[in-house]
C-alpha cells in the first residue's frame, strides 16, 4: 500500500491523450487515454479486442497512432520504430519471447552488444554480468547454459534481464502469464516487484485479475478502444473491474434462431492430456450451439485439437453420434462427420498460396473425384455453390486465397467444412479479426446450421458473442471445466468470474 | 531481503552449452582415438610416424574446406560450389604462376583471391538478394565447372612446370606435421577466434539459430552472411593451391564431385545442417575422422570398396545423434509440463 | 466495400507476372525456332534420336522429384539409387537369373532405397537434405562393394537395343514410349489426382495439411518410395543404354535432375511446380546441348548456361515479383492521394 501511494505521487512518464488508431474500417483505438507514472506497476485490462494490444504495440514502436499525442517524460515520444522505442527506454516482453536457442543465456542477454576486451569477446565478464542481472532479478539461472529447452517463464526472465542491461525505464509485459504455471507466475510477480524497487515502471497486461490485484498499483480498463476506467488498485474491487470490462451492450448482432434440440451428437468423457487439460466432459446435441468460454491459454483450443484428432490424448473418450472416435486420427473424424474451423486461419485453416477453389475443395476431393482424378471444373462449381451460399467475395475461383480479406478468408474455411456436411462443427474463435458486418453474417450462418440440425461447439473469447449465440456455455479455467451455464442463467459477470478463477472459492 | 528464487529447470537438468559442445567434440576425438588404437593393435604400421604425417597431409584439403564451409552452414546456408571453386582455383593459379614464374606466396595469394571472388558472387546472390543458397551455389557449381573446362581446354600442368618450392611444400614438415596442415591449423585458429571471440562471428550463430529474431534485434544479416561466403570461397581457393602442391598435377577435372565429402565432414564434426550449432574445431575433427577411417579400412584390409558406404553410415549416425540430443531436451520440456499438470489437478 | 475490394485485387491480376514454367516453355520454343534457323539439321529426326536418349533418365527421375520438392523435401541420393539398381540388375543377370526377373529386382532395390529415405525423414524425423547426402554415399557404397571395379556388359542384344535404338525408322528411341507413359502418368498424378492435390497442400503448409486431415508422414514416405522406384527404372534403362553395369553409373546425375526440376519452375521452398514445366526444362537442356554440339560450341558453354539458367530460375521470378509489388504499391499510393 505504501508503494502504491508513493507511485501516484511520482512524476508521469507516459502520457497518452486521445489516442486514435484504425485498421481499414476497424477502429482499434478510439480516443484512449493512459498515464504511466515512474516506479509503478500498471495493469492494462480489457476483453479481447478492447484495444490493449494495439496500445501496447504503439508504445513498443510497432504501430503509429492516427491521432492523439504521446509524451514520454515531458518530451514527445517518437513512434513507429521498435529500435527508437528501445532507445527511448521502452522494452516489451512478449508472451512467448524469441530467443536464440543455440546461444547461451549470457549471450542472449547481450546479443549484438557482446562485451569485449582487447582480444575479442569477454566471455567471463559477460557471464558474470548476466549472472549479476539474474541475481538482481532474484532468479537462479545459469548464464552459460543454452536457451534451447528453457521454459517460457525463464525465457521471459532472460528478456527482462536484457531490458535491464539496456537500461530500459519502462517494461511492457504483454500477457506474460498466459502460458505460465502458478509457481512461475508467483516468481514473475516477485521479479516485477524487484523491477519496481529499482525504479522501473511496468505495464502489465493480464486477464487474471487475482494476479493484477496481487501485484499492481494502478489499473486502466479499456473497452472498445476507449479508456473506461482509471483507478488505484487500492480503491477498487475485483467486481468493479469485471463490471468495467464487460460493460459492453449486447447489440442486435446475434440473429439467434429457434432450433429443435435433438439427441447428443458429440460426447466427450473425461478427456485428459498431460500438459494441457484434465478431465474434460461435455455434450453437444443436434441443433444446439454450445460455447466453450474461457481466457486465452485456458486450454480450450487444445481440447478442440484433441477432439478432432490433431493431437493425441492420454485418457478419456470422444463419441460422435454414439460411436467412439480413435484418438489422433483426423481423417476418421472427418469421415464420421466432424469438422474443425481452427483458431489461426492463416496457419491452420487455409493454404494461403493456393486458390479459393483448391481450399474449398480440400475436404471434398474424394467425393469430387472420378477414378481418383479431380477436375478443376468440379472444384470451381463447388466453389461457386458455396461462394454464393456464404456470400464469399473473391475475384475468381483461381485467385489465391491470400488476396481475400480476413472475413472472406474465414468464410472460405467455413465453406470448406460446410461442404462436407458435418454433423458436428467445432469453431475456434470464428470471428476474430473480422469486420462487424461479416461477423453478423457469420453468426447467421452458424445459427442456420444449428437450426438445420447440426451440433456446434463454439470456442470464443468474446462474451457478447458467447451470450448472443450459445444455448449452453461451458467455462474453462486452467485446463479444467469450472462452470456450466444455460442461456438464461448466463451473464457476462458470471462467465468472467468463472474464467478468471474467482468463482472457485464459492462453489 | 533479496532471497534467491529457483529457476524452473536449471535444477532439473543442466545443459551447459560449453559442456554440450565439448561433449560432441570430445566424442569425435574419442572415436578417433578408438579407431586409431584398434587399428594399430591389429596393424602396427597404421600409426607409425610416417603414417600420421601422411594422414595429416591427406586431411589438409578437406580440412581446409571444412573450416571454410562451417561458418556458412552455421548461418543456415550451404555452399555446393566449394569443390568446383577448389578445382578452378587450382587450375587458374597454376596458369597464372607458371606464366609469371611466381613462387609459393604469390600462389596462395592468387588462389585466395580467385576463391574470394567466387565467394563474393555467391554472397551477393544469397545475402543480398536473399535467394536460396542451395540453388544459387548449385548453379555456381555448374558455371565454375564450365568455365574451368573451357579455360583448361584439355591442358594440364605437371610437376615439371610448376614451381619446385610449391612441390616441396607438401613434403616439408615441422615435428612431423606437414606445412600444409600447419596452414590449415592457422586458418582454423583464426576461424575459432572469429567465430567465438568477435561479434561478427557470434552474429552468424544468431542468424542460423533464429533468422527472424536476428532481423528483429538489428543484426547486420547481409554483411555477416556475405563475409561467410567470401571466407568459404577464399579457403576453397587456398585448398586449390594445396591441391597443386599435393598432387603436383592439375587439369580441369581436379577435385571434381567432392562437394558432398566436405559437407559430410562438417556434419560429422557436429555442425548442425540447420544452422546455429557447431564449431570449426569440430568440423576439422570431422575431416580428420573421415580420413582416419579410410586409412583404418586400408590398414585392416577391408576392401576399399566399402569406404563410401561407411562414410554414408557415419553421416547417418551423426545426424541421428544430433536428433536424439535435441529430442532429449524436448522431453525435458515435457517433464516441465507434467509439473503444470500436477498443479492443475 | 466491394469497390475497395476490386481495386485492390485487380492490379495484382493485371500485373501477375509469367510463372517460371511458362517462361521456360517460351524459351524452349524460341530455342527450337532459333536453332532450326541456325542449323538445318537441328530440327531433324536424326538429331532428336541422338538427343533424346541422353535426357531419358533425367526425365524419369525428375518426375517424382518434382512431386517430392513440391512437398517440401528433396532427394540427393537418386543417382546412387540408379547406380545400385543397375548393379543389382547386372549382377543378378550375370549370376544367370532370368533377365526380366533381374530387371524387376533392380527396380525393387530402388523401391527399398526410397523406403529407407522416407522412413528416416518422416518417421525418424531427420532432415531430408542431410539424410539423402548420407544415403547418397551409402547406396553408392553398396553398389561399389557389390560390384568392385569390374563391370557387366554382356547383355542380350535385344535388350541393349531397347536402350539406344529407335523405333523403326522414326526418331523416337525405344525407351520413349515408356518414358512418355511415365510423364503422362506423373502429369495426371500431380495435377489431376487427389494425391497431387494433397502433395501441393503439404508443400504449402504442413500445419494446415494436418488440420485438413491429410496424413502428412505417410504421404511423404510414399513420395520417397516413388522417387526410389523411378530411380530404379532409370537404373535399369541406364545400364541398357550404355550396355554396362558398373558401380559408377550415373555418378553426379542427382544434380542434373534437381537442376532440371528447379529450372522447370519447381520452388525449392515447396508448394509450387508443374510437370510440364519440368519436362520442358529437360527437353530444353537436351536441345541446347544438341544445338551446341551441332554448332561445335564447346560443351563447357552448355554447362555454364545450365548454371546461369538455374540461378535465373530463382532470381527472375523474385525480381518480377518485386517489380510487381512496387507497381501495386504505387497504384495504392495514387489511390490514396486521389482520396
Amino acid at each position: 500500500m505504501a508503494q502504491a501511494s508513493k507511485a501516484t505521487t511520482s512524476r508521469a512518464l507516459f502520457e497518452i491523450l486521445g489516442a486514435y488508431k484504425h485498421f481499414g474500417g476497424a477502429i482499434a483505438l478510439n480516443h484512449a487515454d493512459f498515464t504511466l507514472r515512474a516506479g509503478e506497476i500498471h495493469a492494462l485490462l480489457g476483453e479481447n479486442g478492447a484495444g490493449k494490444s494495439t496500445l501496447l504495440k504503439v508504445l513498443a514502436g510497432v504501430h503509429t497512432l492516427d491521432g492523439g499525442t504521446i509524451t514520454l517524460d515531458g518530451k514527445p515520444f517518437i513512434q513507429g520504430s521498435p529500435r527508437m522505442a528501445m532507445s527511448q527506454g521502452v522494452t516489451v516482453i512478449y508472451q512467448e519471447p524469441s530467443l536464440f536457442p543455440d546461444l547461451t543465456l549470457a549471450e542472449n542477454v547481450f546479443i549484438g552488444r557482446q562485451l569485449r576486451n582487447k582480444t575479442g569477446i569477454n566471455w567471463s565478464e559477460m557471464r558474470a554480468q548476466a549472472k549479476a542481472l539474474f541475481d538482481e532479478l532474484g532468479v537462479d539461472l545459469d548464464p552459460s547454459r543454452i536457451a534451447r529447452g528453457l521454459s517460457i517463464a525463464d525465457q521471459q526472465v532472460v528478456e527482462i534481464a536484457k531490458a535491464l542491461s539496456l537500461d530500459a525505464q519502462i517494461i511492457l509485459m504483454d500477457e506474460p502469464t498466459a502460458a505460465l504455471t502458478k509457481s512461475e507466475v508467483n516468481r514473475l510477480m516477485l521479479v516485477m516487484r524487484r523491477l519496481q524497487e529499482k525504479g522501473k515502471s511496468v505495464v502489465f497486461v493480464s486477464h487474471r485479475l487475482d494476479e493484477v490485484f496481487a501485484v499492481c498499483d494502478q489499473i486502466t480498463v479499456m473497452r472498445d478502444g476507449s479508456t473506461v476506467a482509471q483507478s488505484k488498485v487500492s480503491d477498487s474491487t475485483i467486481n468493479d473491474v469485471i463490471k468495467w470490462m464487460v460493460g459492453r451492450e449486447l447489440k442486435d448482432l446475434y440473429p439467434k434462431m429457434e432450433s429443435k434440440i435433438g439427441d447428443v451428437a458429440l460426447e466427450v468423457n473425461g478427456l485428459s492430456s498431460a500438459s494441457e487439460f484434465a478431465n474434460i466432459s461435455l455434450k453437444v446435441r443436434h441443433g444446439e450451439i454450445v460455447a466453450l468460454a474461457g481466457l486465452v491459454g485456458s486450454g480450450r483450443s487444445e481440447v478442440a485439437r484433441a477432439i478432432f484428432g490433431i493431437d493425441s490424448y492420454d485418457s478419456g473418450s470422444v463419441k460422435l453420434n454414439g460411436k467412439i472416435l480413435p484418438g489422433g486420427k483426423p481423417g476418421i473424424s472427418v469421415a464420421s462427420g466432424l469438422a474443425l474451423v481452427p483458431e489461426d486461419r492463416r496457419q491452420q485453416g487455409l493454404f494461403m498460396q493456393a486458390s479459393v477453389s483448391r481450399n474449398i475443395a480440400t475436404e471434398m476431393l474424394d467425393k469430387l473425384a472420378k477414378f481418383g482424378l479431380v477436375s478443376q471444373r468440379s472444384e470451381n462449381s463447388l466453389t461457386q455453390e458455396w461462394g454464393k451460399k456464404l456470400q464469399i467475395k473473391y475475384p475468381n475461383p483461381k485467385a489465391p486465397v491470400d488476396q481475400l480479406s480476413g472475413g472472406n478468408q474465414q468464410k472460405t474455411v467455413l465453406a470448406k467444412w460446410f461442404a462436407t456436411n458435418p454433423d458436428v462443427l467445432i469453431v475456434d474463435e470464428p470471428t476474430r479479426g473480422i469486420d462487424v458486418q461479416t461477423k453478423a453474417e457469420f453468426h447467421r450462418q452458424l445459427s442456420q446450421a444449428a437450426a438445420s440440425g447440426k451440433a456446434i461447439l463454439m470456442i470464443s473469447s468474446e462474451l457478447p458473442e458467447v451470450l448472443g449465440m450459445a444455448d449452453r456455455i461451458y467455462v474453462m479455467h486452467e485446463g479444467r471445466l469450472v462452470k456450466e451455464l444455460s442461456r438464461k442463467d448466463a451473464t457476462q459477470e458470471l462467465i468472467m468470474t468463472a474464467a478468471t478463477g474467482q468463482g472457485r472459492g464459492e462453489s | 531481503m533479496i532471497q534467491k528464487i529457483a529457476a524452473f529447470q536449471t535444477t532439473n537438468f543442466k545443459i551447459n552449452a560449453k559442456t554440450l559442445l565439448r561433449r560432441r567434440e570430445s566424442g569425435i576425438l574419442m572415436v578417433l582415438v578408438l579407431v586409431s588404437v584398434a587399428t594399430t593393435l591389429i596393424n602396427p604400421r597404421f600409426i607409425s610416424g610416417y603414417g600420421l604425417s601422411d594422414l595429416l597431409l591427406n586431411t589438409s584439403m578437406v580440412g581446409c574446406l571444412a573450416v571454410g564451409l562451417t561458418p556458412v552452414v552455421i548461418a543456415r546456408h550451404i555452399d555446393l560450389s566449394i569443390a568446383s571453386a577448389t578445382g578452378f582455383s587450382a587450375f587458374l593459379t597454376a596458369h597464372i604462376i607458371v606464366g609469371h614464374g611466381w613462387g609459393v606466396v604469390p600462389a596462395f595469394f592468387v588462389g585466395a583471391c580467385v576463391g574470394a571472388i567466387i565467394g563474393a558472387v555467391n554472397g551477393v546472390l544469397v545475402a543480398g538478394l536473399r535467394l536460396p543458397s542451395l540453388v544459387v551455389t548449385l548453379g555456381a557449381l555448374y558455371i565454375i565447372r564450365g568455365i574451368d573446362y573451357q579455360f583448361a581446354n584439355n591442358k594440364q600442368f605437371t610437376a615439371e612446370k610448376l614451381p619446385t618450392d610449391l612441390m616441396h611444400l607438401s613434403q616439408d614438415k615441422i615435428y612431423g606435421v606437414p606445412y600444409l596442415f600447419c596452414l590449415v591449423l592457422l586458418l582454423a585458429l583464426f576461424g575459432v577466434w572469429w567465430m567465438r571471440f568477435t561479434r561478427f562471428g557470434r552474429d552468424l550463430y544468431a542468424i542460423g539459430s533464429n533468422p527472424p529474431a536476428a532481423d528483429i534485434v538489428g543484426i547486420k544479416v547481409f554483411s555477416r552472411t556475405f563475409f561467410a561466403f567470401v571466407w568459404c570461397g577464399t579457403l576453397a581457393g587456398i585448398a586449390g593451391v594445396m591441391y597443386l602442391s599435393i598432387y603436383a598435377i592439375v587439369d580441369s577435372a581436379a577435385f571434381l564431385n567432392q562437394e558432398l565429402i566436405v559437407v559430410t565432414a562438417v556434419v560429422i564434426g557436429g555442425v548442425n545442417i540447420f544452422g546455429g550449432l557447431g564449431t570449426i574445431v569440430g568440423a576439422l575433427l570431422g575431416a580428420v575422422l573421415l580420413r582416419v577411417l579410410i586409412g583404418a579400412l586400408v590398414a585392416l584390409g577391408v576392401a576399399q570398396f566399402w569406404q563410401q558406404a561407411i562414410n554414408g553410415l557415419l553421416l547417418l549416425i551423426a545426424i541421428g545423434i544430433d536428433r536424439i540430443l535435441s529430442r532429449r531436451s524436448e522431453t525435458k520440456i515435457e517433464r516441465i509440463r507434467d509439473e503444470r499438470k500436477m498443479e492443475i489437478s | 466495400m466491394k469497390n475497395i475490394f476490386t481495386k485492390i485485387i485487380q492490379p495484382q491480376r493485371r500485373f501477375r507476372p509469367f510463372t517460371w514454367d511458362v517462361i521456360i516453355m517460351i524459351l524452349l520454343v524460341i530455342l527450337l525456332v532459333f536453332g532450326s534457323i541456325l542449323n538445318p539439321v537441328f530440327l531433324t529426326a536424326f538429331n532428336f534420336s541422338l538427343m533424346l536418349p541422353n535426357i531419358g533418365e533425367i526425365l524419369l527421375i525428375a518426375m517424382p522429384m518434382t512431386l517430392l520438392i513440391i512437398a517440401g523435401e528433396i532427394d540427393l541420393s537418386v543417382a546412387s539409387i540408379v547406380g545400385l539398381s543397375g548393379v543389382t540388375f547386372g549382377l543378378l543377370y550375370e549370376r544367370g537369373l532370368n533377365i526380366w526377373l533381374a530387371a524387376f529386382l533392380g527396380v525393387i532395390v530402388g523401391v527399398l532405397c526410397g523406403a529407407v529415405n522416407g522412413i528416416l525423414v518422416a518417421r525418424v524425423g531427420l532432415g531430408s537434405l542431410a539424410v539423402t547426402i548420407a544415403t547418397l554415399a551409402l547406396f553408392r557404397g553398396f553398389a561399389t562393394a557389390a560390384m568392385g571395379n569390374k563391370s557387366v556388359t554382356d547383355f542380350p542384344e535385344s535388350w541393349t537395343n531397347f536402350g539406344y535404338s529407335t523405333i523403326g525408322k522414326t526418331f523416337l528411341p525405344q525407351t520413349y514410349p515408356l518414358i512418355i507413359f511415365f510423364i503422362i502418368l506423373f502429369g495426371i498424378l500431380t495435377h489431376l489426382s487427389i494425391f497431387g492435390r494433397r502433395t501441393f497442400a503439404i508443400g504449402q503448409s504442413v500445419e494446415a495439411a494436418r488440420f485438413a486431415a491429410i496424413s502428412v508422414l505417410n504421404h511423404k514416405i510414399i513420395l520417397f518410395i516413388l522417387t526410389g522406384a523411378m530411380s530404379g527404372v532409370a537404373g535399369v534403362i541406364y545400364v541398357l543404354r550404355i550396355s554396362t553395369a558398373q558401380y559408377d553409373n550415373a555418378m553426379g546425375l542427382e544434380l542434373s535432375v534437381i537442376a532440371t526440376a528447379l529450372l522447370g519452375g519447381v520452388s525449392i521452398f515447396g508448394g509450387v511446380g508443374t510437370i510440364w514445366g519440368v519436362a520442358a526444362a529437360a527437353v530444353l537442356f537436351g536441345s541446347l546441348e544438341a544445338l551446341f554440339n551441332l554448332q561445335a560450341v564447346s560443351p563447357n558453354i552448355f554447362t555454364i548456361t545450365t548454371g546461369t539458367l538455374l540461378i535465373g530460375s530463382v532470381m527472375i521470378p523474385l525480381l518480377l515479383g518485386r517489380i510487381n509489388r512496387f507497381r501495386i504499391d504505387r497504384i495504392r499510393e495514387n489511390e490514396k492521394n486521389a482520396k
